[in-house]
């Protein structure tokens, strides 16, 4: 008599599986300040109240506020340090090594910094640069260098254990809208020196003009480095163009601002800045204008001035309010690998076992088995499983597995139950 | 806990591991190790056959029967196991008889007091069956398994306090008796033991209770027929 039946090594297999889910980012949970999670860890002193700004920003799938909100990625920018956007923006190198920025720039180091640390991570050297097309040779100069770089890091709930090859997608808006101008004709050039007068187009969601990238190729060409498998982000209307890499491995995607936004295009608005009010000018202590008709840098673009004068919280602000536009598109799209070790265990129950039960109704008031009907004594049992119980030597239950329902199990036939474990 | 999607043909499996298998897991030092399997029919209705027939009620218990997901606490994962009896003629298998002070009539439940004479019980369980002379040798039970809340009763006198086995999250302390040496008139095992309550101090009459009174159930296995018996225990101030 007995309840428990042992599982010999014979009953246990282990299997390996793969389990894809798909993930979706829409742009409204980009462009929306919720959603968005700041840490203002840097902070400045000095002229007027300062400047705080976080070193990246956090995109949620809902008000970050909320307990429910799950964090998808992690967004920020970095500059090579070798390249023109920084040595023209620098004064110098002092005695320790440290590289000077003009008064005019923000955040440059932290800028630099940020990339050298996703080029040690994903390819082995902090001076190391990031190139696309991947592996080709290039200098500073080249148009393969990624000088200035966003990157994109899924968190590890939607990345799993990597990004699958070739199902990433990302919609983004190259240029950016501007806001109208009131009671000024709009692209006027009321100094007569060239520069038009536009309105701001720092935080003006761009409706039109959408570009998609993608890692199209990626399953049929399989490199890999440093930080994993890798393969080249391209232009889906012209897969040559090579506009960034992904890392599967580590779920990181890094794109060439250069390449994948007008940077020679104006851009005017107002951006943090180390001011008070006498510097502000037009605009409140602590921010100043960047390409505003009446400042010293009329003629300003999105590159290299913007990357050099904004702290990171703006250029990220800028990128996701303007570059992924808002509404209810999908903004960025990729399918996540999940590795899945299973253990398959064989519960073979023979036909003369589990045929009685302890169940309370299985037998009457008076103990009779309820199964078997009166007058008619030579019936056998029959029982119904709904769970199996899985024990260790101590009789400790270690997993419960149901049935999605009952299973007659009778004395002339053998139930065999597989149960799956995944880990 | 929800019911499983039984409207497909095909038979679907929810497997999870309990608390206790986490745990186990966790310590990474080879003690989550699976041995042996038990089958277990917690949500079937066996009187659906008496109603119904072998055919019908067979069918109704396989078609409308829905299924709860798998129970993570493991404490009630499984709580009516299957048996493996070698004779495959039984009509009757024994159930258990309680006696002893302070039973309600109907056996259901005993009441007992925090201090005084009252707070300790000696209780007897028997295996017992109707209209039998005798016990099926393979049907007694050799060994029993007692659940209690370890937060308000003990088990064994001031002098032989009994240690549990192993006591839960949820603070179920869980012993292990061997049977008595005597038997019931026809053969059944017996078991004897003495609860005893703890020092509970106001605040949990509150917390766990009626401000006056704490209930709480105490389960009773045998290890061999799997067999249950449950009743709950009344503590008063």
């Amino acid at each position: 008599m007995a309840t428990l039946k042992e599982i010999t090594a014979a009953d246990i297999k282990t299997s390996k599986s793969v389990l894809n889910q798909l993930i979706d980012v829409i742009q409204e949970d980009l462009s929306g300040s919720a959603t968005r999670k700041k840490y203002q860890v840097f902070v400045t002193g000095g002229v007027g109240p300062g400047v705080t700004s976080s070193l990246f920003q956090t995109v949620y799938d809902q008000d970050f506020t909320l307990q429910t909100a799950n964090p998808m990625f992690d967004v920020t920018v970095g500059l090579y340090a070798s390249s023109s956007t920084v040595i023209s923006s620098s004064t110098g190198v002092d005695t320790a090594g440290k590289r000077l920025f003009k008064s005019s720039s923000l955040m440059m180091r932290e800028k630099v910094d940020n990339y050298r640390q996703f080029a040690q991570v994903l390819l082995g050297g902090a001076d190391k640069k990031f190139v696309a097309p991947f592996g080709t040779t290039a200098d500073e100069t080249s148009t393969d260098t990624v000088n200035e770089a966003m990157f994109i890091s899924f968190k590890r709930l939607f990345a799993r254990d990597q990004v699958k090859r070739g199902t990433f997608a990302m919609r983004w808006y190259q240029s950016a809208s501007r806001a109208p101008l009131v009671g000024t004709n709009e692209s006027s050039d009321p100094l007569g020196n060239g520069i038009l007068h536009y309105g701001p187009n720092l935080y003006v969601p761009t409706v039109s003009g959408s570009k998609i990238f993608t890692d199209a190729g990626a399953t049929t060409n399989k490199k890999s480095t440093f930080g994993g498998q890798v393969a080249d982000i391209v232009d889906s209307s012209d897969t040559s163009r090579k506009v960034g890499l992904m890392f599967y491995d580590h779920g990181t995607a890094v794109f060439d601002l250069g390449k994948i936004m007008s940077g020679s295009q104006h851009v005017s608005g107002a951006i943090s800045a180390m001011s008070d009010a006498a510097d502000a000018g037009d605009s409140a202590a602590g921010t100043a204008i960047i390409g505003g008709i009446n400042t010293d840098n009329k003629g300003a673009a999105f590159i290299p001035d913007l990357m050099c004068s904004a702290s990171i919280d703006d250029i990220i602000d800028h990128i996701s309010t303007v570059r992924f536009s808002s509404g209810t598109k999908t903004a960025m799209t990729f399918q996540n690998i999940t590795n899945i070790n299973s253990t398959l265990i064989f519960c073979r129950s023979t036909a003369d076992e589990f045929n009685y039960s302890s169940n309370p109704t299985f037998t009457d008031s008076n103990n009779r088995i309820v199964v078997i009907e009166e007058g008619s004594e030579s019936q056998r049992t029959v029982t119904f499983p709904t769970t199996v119980g899985l024990y260790d030597a101590n009789s400790n239950l270690l997993a419960v597995a149901k049935l999605s329902r009952p299973v007659e199990k009778r004395d002339d036939k053998d139930v065999t139950f597989r149960i799956r474990l995944d880990f | 806990m929800g019911f499983l999607d039984h409207s497909t043909n095909n038979i679907i499996i929810d497997a999870v591991l309990t608390d206790k298998g986490r745990e186990l897991l966790a310590r990474n030092d080879g003690s989550f190790s699976i041995k042996f399997f038990a089958l277990g029919d917690d949500e079937v209705d066996y009187t659906m056959i008496q109603k119904f027939g072998r055919q019908v009620g067979a069918e109704k218990i396989i078609k409308n029967t829905p299924v709860l997901e798998a129970q993570t606490t493991a404490q009630l994962g499984l709580k009516y196991r299957l048996v493996s009896l070698s004779n495959p003629n039984l009509t009757r298998i024994p159930n258990y008889t309680l006696t002893g002070e302070g039973l309600s009539t109907d056996k259901s439940s005993v009441t007992m007091n925090k201090t005084g004479q009252d707070s300790v019980r000696s209780l007897s369980l028997g295996q017992s069956v109707a209209n039998e002379n005798t016990i099926d040798p393979e049907v007694q039970d050799q060994a029993f398994i007692v659940r209690i809340n370890n937060r308000f009763l003990t088990i064994g006198t001031n002098a032989n306090v009994v240690r549990p086995r192993s006591i839960s999250k949820d603070q179920v302390a869980t012993y292990v008796f061997t049977r008595d040496a005597a038997t019931t008139g026809i053969g059944g095992s017996k078991l004897s033991m003495t609860l005893r309550v703890r020092n509970i101090n106001e605040e949990r009459f509150t917390a766990y209770g009626d401000g006056s009174t704490i209930k709480t159930p105490v389960t009773i296995q045998g290890v061999q027929s799997g067999a249950t018996t449950q009743f709950e225990v009344q503590i008063s101030k």
